[in-house]
This record gives structure tokens, sequence and C-alpha cells, in this order.
């Protein structure tokens, strides 16, 4: 046996091994084509070995031309195989190329059968054998078949597209793949070129395409072997992640466990649920039971059921992993609160496959809450927690009896609705600026706070706010106490005082009344006297007209000096409403009315009144008549204290100065004095030195001066008497809007 | 000084309008009128002479009416005082009364009430100077008597007899008589009917002490 038949043989064995083994690997991974491509290759290589050997042992034309027609087919096979293996295992190679090839070669071989000899030879007319290699081998002598060229084509665009494939993959950096596979196939279809040039009796060797396909063949099987074994290894490793994976599944369901927190996955296509052990206790699941969608959804509290089955479709469809909390029913009844958090798996067409997840059992956190609604529910104080964007977020029983809103009415909705309109722009600044320094806090300090009802209805209330940290931000919890009852506790209170206050002004000008009506007496002197002149020179011939006019003029006169007494008179006597009298007040101008009052009165006592009156005193919100009443009372306590004085010595002194922000009015005299000890008592209700009073005068004097924020005090004065004084804020704003009607 | 010595009424208020209206009431009445704000004003201007009467208030500063009427009292002025004064004051007016007062009036003061009080006022005191006057020279007389004359004058206007007289003084009946027709003739009377009332408006009422009385009234 010559080398070349060893040779050519081995070469067909060795194709036909690979054929086996990769048509047995392909047998058992069906959907790798790959597998089958190289075997299909490697028989083609195989059958090409063998029909080349049997060319050349050819002994006939006859023989030799039958043998090149049917070669053709294993030709066809490999070249197409070559060129889907590039494109399927490669990812290289242009398509169109590919097809050209393929339908170039299809019709290669149709042509090939159409011939009477062949594609390559019109006719072969003779065998010349010579020795080579040890052995005699036949090589045709015949025409050359210009159709041929079209076989030659498609061995120059096979070229193309292994170069183009090649330059494809190296460029991917898959270097490797590309100088073994890309590298042999190029070697392959150059040396491919020797068939042409042997049928065009340029050279004059035997036909070796075997050995150019099955290198090929080899360089491919080489790559996939490396696939097969790398796999392998991936198997491997596979399987011992898995085996990690499943640990630590392990490890996490014991620490799930330990947190009361199952793990849960559902097959959907088998609509098989695996759940953790400790979940089937929980939920009253026997270890071996098979659970289904149906099953699980049996325990859920039948009011709850709707809202799961809402998430587990809106889950399944978009993939959303929103959290529910909802209610399972167990075997024994017992109503527990579950979160569910899940994650859906899709496959490629976006089907869902896989659904898994978390339980947790929330029964305690819910208890804990139920238990702090009621508390907080239970609670006289009504409470509404805000979120940064001012949106209500909670709210308590007492809110709703409060605001006449409902629960649903007030969450997620802006607090500013239950502003009164006037105020709202205001407290949207404030609530913001509360954002910037939240720090526990009454509310709108120093202003009076109103609530607006569900009906438009107005409430007097009290604020304070907390800020409460929480993992959602910043919140203000907002506790409002209903202050209508003490407002109007407040007003009765308010309203007792002034009777009271009033009561000691009537009292006060019935101890002037002589005077006062002394006071009335002069003008209507006047007015009389003027008239009755008047009557008696018009009862004259000759009349004094101008005389006439000048009395009229002073009778005018005289009935407006009577009207502002009265009218002074009046303002005291009268009663008005409370805390409803706020005016700019000039405290010399108060002194003086009063002055004007008791003018009578202190020349009949032969009390002397000096005045040392600041120019230019700002002016005091205040009750004008409770201020008089106040000057009144401190001048009639003064007169008494002088009754019993030496008539020289009954001396008066009314000052007024501007002292840190307020005005200070004092009254001096010269009486008794006060002992040290009583400076302080005088002030007290029914304390009193005088035979007939009643002790009201000074304690109505303070709480006035209270009323308006300042001070009232009584000091001893160097040589004899006492001096009275009291001192008024001039920044001093009154809430006017006190009283709602 | 006051223009003329007719009658004036002398009105003290210290309000200006009253001052001025009852001035002019007065005025209307065809009296003359001279006001003044304070008892002080008045004080100042003050002449026994002028005739007339004083329209006073009651409560005043510094000095009051009732203070005035005291000063003036103690002054021997016999001006009448009518006083006006507001309500009430029943103390004052009972004290003013007491201490002479004409009469006293509430403001507001009716015309009819005012003008009649203040005519009657100023009669008074014309009737008073009048009285005044004659006194006045009654006493002139009376001092003109030796003190021995007006012990005998003393005794007769006590009804005695010269002989009683003469008894009582230790000296001759004739000698009470030469005393007696002195006196008579010093005194310018016709009878001892007209000496006693000589004698009563001068105060002096028959013997009951032998010291001799000067007429206090008259030592303005």
């Amino acid at each position: 046996m010559s080398w070349i038949t060893v040779l050519w043989s081995m070469n067909s064995a060795v194709c036909l091994t690979l054929a086996a083994f990769y048509f047995v690997v392909w047998c058992r991974e069906r959907e790798n084509w790959v597998h089958l491509l190289l075997s299909s290759s490697a028989i083609a290589a195989a059958a090409i070995a063998v029909f080349e050997l049997a060319m050349m042992h050819a002994d006939t034309v006859e023989q030799y031309q039958a043998l090149v027609l049917w070669i053709h087919v294993p030709v066809w096979a490999l070249i197409v195989s070559f060129v889907i293996f590039v494109r399927l295992y490669l990812h290289a190679g242009r398509l169109w190329l590919a097809w050209s090839i393929c339908s170039l070669r299809t019709l290669v071989l149709i042509l090939n059968f159409i011939f009477t000899s062949s594609i390559n030879y019109r006719q072969i007319t003779g065998l010349r054998q010579f020795s080579w290699g040890g052995d005699i081998i036949s090589v045709p002598i015949g025409v050359a078949n210009p159709w041929g060229l079209l076989s030659s084509m498609s061995l120059l665009l096979l070229l193309i597209f292994f170069v183009d494939a090649t330059i494809t993959v190296w460029r991917r950096g898959d270097r490797r793949r590309a100088l073994v596979v890309g590298g042999s196939m190029i070697l392959g279809a150059i040396l491919a070129w020797h068939v042409p040039l042997v049928i065009w009796g340029i050279i004059d060797i035997p036909f070796f395409l075997c050995f150019a396909y099955s290198g090929i063949v080899v360089a491919m099987g080489y790559e996939l072997s490396n696939d097969i074994a790398r796999a392998a290894q991936l198997a491997r490793r596979l399987k011992v992640s898995q085996a990690a994976l499943r640990k630590s599944e392990q490890d996490m369901d014991i620490a799930a466990n330990a947190v009361d927190l199952a793990l849960w996955t559902w097959d959907i296509p088998s609509d098989e649920i695996r759940i953790s052990h400790k979940a089937r206790a929980v939920l009253g699941f026997s270890p071996s039971e098979k659970l289904d969608a149906e099953r699980i959804r049996n325990v859920i509290h039948p009011e709850d059921r709707d809202m799961v089955r809402k998430a587990v479709k809106n889950s399944l469809q978009t993939g959303a992993e929103n959290p529910v909390e909802y209610r399972v029913v167990l075997p024994d009844g017992e109503i527990r609160w579950l979160v569910r958090r899940s994650r859906t798996e899709f496959d490629r067409n976006g089907k869902p496959v896989l659904m898994h997840g978390i339980l947790f059992d929330i029964t305690e956190r819910r208890l804990a809450e139920e238990r702090l609604r009621l508390v907080v529910d239970a609670t006289a104080t009504a409470m509404i927690m805000v979120n940064k964007e001012g949106r209500i977020t909670l709210i308590n029983k007492r809110v709703e009896t409060l605001f006449g809103y409902k629960r649903d009415e007030l969450i997620d909705q802006p607090v500013e609705m239950l502003v009164p309109e006037r105020f709202r722009s205001q407290h949207l600044g404030d609530r913001h600026g509360y954002f910037c320094d939240p720090q526990a806090r009454p509310m709108g300090a120093g202003r009076e706070l109103f609530g607006r009802r569900k009906d438009g209805s107005e409430v007097p209330i009290e604020i304070g706010l907390s800020p409460i940290h929480t993992s959602k931000g910043l919140l203000v919890l907002a506790s409002i106490i209903d202050i209508s009852e003490r407002k109007l506790a407040e007003l009765e209170a308010a309203r007792q005082r002034h009777e009271l206050a009033h009561l000691a002004r009537v009292t006060s000008l019935g101890e002037l009344s002589s005077s006062l009506a002394h006071e009335l007496t002069h003008p209507l002197t006047a007015i009389l006297s003027n008239a009755q002149a008047a009557q008696r020179f018009l009862a004259d011939d000759d009349v004094d007209l101008n005389e006439i006019r000048e009395i009229l003029n002073d009778i005018v006169a005289e009935d407006q000096r009577a009207g502002e007494v009265i009218h002074r008179l009046r303002s005291l006597l009268k009663k008005g409403e409370p805390q409803k009298h706020c005016d700019d007040v000039d405290m010399n101008e108060v002194a003086r009315d009063v002055l004007k009052l008791m003018r009578n009165d202190l020349i009949n006592q032969n009390v002397t009144v000096d005045t040392d009156l600041a120019q230019n005193l700002p002016a005091i919100r205040a009750d004008r008549v409770q201020l008089q009443q106040v000057v009144l009372n401190l001048l009639l306590n003064a007169c008494e204290a002088m009754t019993a004085s030496d008539a020289s010595e009954r001396q008066l002194l009314i000052t007024s100065k501007l002292e840190n922000g307020a005005v200070r009015m004092s009254v001096t005299d010269r009486g008794g004095g006060i002992p040290e000890e009583k400076l302080e008592q005088v002030f007290e209700r029914f304390f009193t030195t005088k035979k007939e009073g009643m002790g009201l005068g000074l304690s109505i004097c303070r709480s006035i001066i209270d009323q308006h924020e300042g001070k009232i005090w009584a000091t001893k004065n160097a040589d004899c008497g006492a001096t009275f004084h009291f001192s008024l804020p001039t920044n001093h704003v009154r809430n006017e809007a006190v009283i709602t009607e | 000084m006051l223009p003329h010595p007719s009658p004036t009424v002398f009105v003290i208020d210290d309000d200006a309008a009253v001052r001025k209206a009852v001035s002019r009431l007065l005025r209307s009445a065809g009296l003359a009128v001279a006001v003044f704000a304070s008892p002080r004003e008045f004080l100042a201007q003050y002449d026994p002479d002028m005739p007339g009467c004083l329209v006073l208030d009651l409560a005043m500063p510094d000095i009051n009416g009732l203070q005035l009427q005291t000063t003036l009292g103690k002054k021997g002025c016999t001006l009448p005082i009518i006083f006006l004064t507001g309500h009430g004051d029943v103390s004052k007016s009972v004290q003013a009364m007491k201490h002479g007062a004409f009469d006293f009036f509430s403001k507001p003061v009716k015309e009819k009430d005012l003008l009649p009080a203040v005519r009657a006022a100023i009669e008074r005191d014309a009737v008073a100077r009048r009285e005044q006057a004659k006194r006045s020279e009654i006493c002139a007389r009376l001092d003109t008597l030796t003190p021995r004359e007006r012990e005998v004058l003393e005794h007769v206007v006590a009804g005695k007899l010269n002989k009683q007289i003469a008894s009582d003084l230790g000296i001759t009946e004739a000698t009470v008589k030469m005393h007696r027709a002195r006196v008579m003739t010093k005194m310018k009377v016709q009878g001892v009917a007209d000496l006693v009332r000589l004698a009563e408006v001068c105060g002096i009422r028959g013997i009951v002490t032998s010291t001799p009385q000067l007429c206090h009234l008259c030592s303005v």
C-alpha cells in the first residue's frame, strides 16, 4: 500500500471520526446546529478524500469522468456547510455573499449534471498515469469546460467571504478564533485553487482538495471542542455555585424565619407556589401540602381579597413592586396582618413566568398602630400631622368633631383648608418658615388663631407644633385646642370687670356729683341770664341790635359748653362694650379732661393743682374712658388723703413723661401718706382707709392698667404724702378683633 | 376808683361767661354794674363810699364767697351781699345767711328773682347809708357834750326825775336843770321824747352803766 493511499484514507477516517463524534454531540443538544454542520462538513470532506483517492486510481476515462461528476455533490455540501457555519458560529460574513455562494454553488451542481461530462471538462480525452509518491496515479487529459469559470468564481467568492468574516471576528476581539477558524478557512480556500489550475493544465499534480477542506474541518472541530470543554467547566462551576446558592437560600430562609419574614416563589406556568416552612406554619399549611394561587387566595381575609387580586394583576402586567398590606385568616380564626412584596420575572416575549417575593408579619406593628390610633383618638386634643408639602397625613377623631370634616375628606388635603381664608396666604408663609426652623413651640405667638370648620364658621383655637423626624422626612404634629369656652369665660370675666369698673366710675362721679352739677350750672346760668337780658333789651324802644347779636352768640357758645360737659359726663357714665373703645389717647388730654370735671370739687376742697406735663407725648392705644377713670380715681384719692391737711397744704401735682418707651403719669399729694408695708396692699380689692369707701377704686385702677399691659404702683414721698404712678407702653397694640360676633 | 357815686352792682364770679351774662342782665334793668373775676380783685378796688350791692359767687378758687363776706364784715362794710351758688350747698348757704347775706339764689338764677333782690338790696344800702349819715350827725352832737352833761343825758333818757338824778350824781337839782338845758340845746331837741329817740339811735338806752359809750357803728 502506497503512502498516498494511507494519507487519503487517514484523512477520510479522521473526518469520519469527527463527523460521528459531533453527530452524537448534536443528537444530545439538538438546538446547537453548529455541531450538525461540523458533522456534515466532516462527512463531505471524508467523501471528497474517498473520491480523490478513487480518481487517482481510476483505470478508465469513463470511470474518471463519473468520479469528477459526482465529486461535486460532497463539494456542494461542504461549501454550503462552511458558509452556514461561519454565519451561525462566528456570527460573521455578509449575508448576500453567503446567499451568492450557496446559489452559485447550487447552480454549478445543476449545470454539472446537465453537461455530458462535467462542469470541469467538456470532454476527458485520456488518462495520463505517472508515478508519484510511491504509487501510480492517474491524471485526466481533456478539454476544460468554460462553465467551469462559475465554479472558480464561487471559490473566489468563498475566499472573499472567509476573509471578510475573519476580519469581522478579528475586529470583534476574538483573535484566537479568527486565527484558527478564519485562518484555516482562508488557507483552505486558497489551496482549493489548485483544482482549476490542474484542470486548465497549468500545473500537473493530483487533486488534494480533501486536505484543504479537512484542515478547515479540524480547525472547526478544535474550536468546538474548546467550547465543549468550556461548557463542561461552566457546568462544574454552576454546580458549585448552585450548591452555594442552595446554601445561601437556606441561610436566607433561616434569617427570614428569624425576622418573621417568609420567602415565596410562584411559578406561574405551572401555578406552583413554593413557600418557606415558617410561612407555611404561619398560614396554617402542612409542610407537604401542594400550594397554588387558589389555595393562597382562600386564606386572605374576604374583605382584602379584591385589593390583593388587583395588586397581583398589576404586578403581572407592569412588574410593579408595590408592597400590599392585607389580612389573612388562620385556621383557628385568628387574623394576622401581612405585608407582601413581590418581583415578577418575564420571559423574552414579556410573558410573566415567575413571581417571587417576601411576606412579612406586621400584626404587632398594626396592633401598635391601632393602639396608637385609639390613644390619639381618645385624647381631648385635636391632632393633625402635616408633611412638608403641607398635606395632612394623619388626624384623630377630635379633629373630625372640631372641624366637621370626615377623615377621608382631610387626609392628603392641604392643611390650609382648615385655616380661615383671610389668614391663608400668611399661613403658607408661616408654614414654610416653620419647616426651615422646626422646633416645638406654640403657633402664632401672641396672635389670635382661628380654625375654619366645614360649614365655614370659625372657632378660636390654640395650636402647639412639634416637629417629628421620620423616614419619610420631616412631619409636623399640630395639637389643637378649642378655646371657645375659655374665650367665653374670658369674655364673661371681661364683662364683669367692665361692669365693676363702670360701677366704680359711677360711684366716683357720685362723689363729684355736686361739683359736676355746678359745672353745668355755669353755662346754664349764663344762658338764662343772657336770654333774659335780651328779652329786656328787646322790650326797649331803642334796641341795640349789636348787643342782641352778641348775646345770642354767647348763648350759643354757652350751650356748646354745657353740651361738652354733658358729653364728658355721659362718656364716663356710659357702660359701653368691654374692650371696644380703643383709640389713640393723649395722656395729657386725659388728665386735663379729668381736671375739668373735678374743677369745682377741687375748688370746694381748697385743693390747688399743679401740672408738669411733658410735651409731645406719643399716643397710647387704649380705652380713653377707662384711663380717665384711673386718673379720676387717683385724683379723688389724693384729695381725700388731704382732707385733714391744712388748706394751704392741699396741693396736688400731676406729672407726665416718656420713660423707657412708656408714658408715665404720676399724681403726688401732700396728705397723710401710706405706710411702707401697705404700698402694695392698697391695690388689693376691698382694702380701704376711708369710712365710706368700698375699697374698689385702686383695685379697679390696677385691673384697667393690667388690661392695657401697663404698671401701677405707689411710692412714699420724701417729705409728706404719697405718689401714685402708672405707666403704659406706647407700642401697645391691642387686638381689636378679639370678639367674633 | 368807681366813676360816680350812683348805686352800683358789684358782680364777682370766676366764670367769665356767667359774669358777663349776669352783668348784662343787670344792665338791661338799667343798673350800673362793675364786674370782678375774683374777690381779691374786688378788694383791691374797694371803696367803702360806693353805694350799691354785691352779687357774689359762692364757690371760687383762692378766696371764696364766704371768706370775702367775712373779710368785708371785718372791715365794717355794709354792702348787702346776694349769693349765687350751684345746687346743693345747703350748709354753705346757711352759713352765708347767718353772716348776714341779703339773699341767696341757686344758679341758674331767674330775672324775676335776681332783679327785685338787687333793687331791694340797693334800697337797703341807700337806707342804711342815710341812717348812717344821720347817726353820724347825732354822734357828732353827742361828742360836744361834757362828761357831766352826758351822765345827765343818760339819766334823763332812762326816765329819771331831776331830783333822782341830783341824788344819783351827788349834785344839786339846780345844777341838774342847768346841765339838762345845755344838753337839750347841744342835741338840738325840743323835749325829752326827742332826746330819747336820738339816744336810741346812738344806742344809749337809759342809765345802766356810767361809762361813756361811743357809737361803735360810726367808728369805721
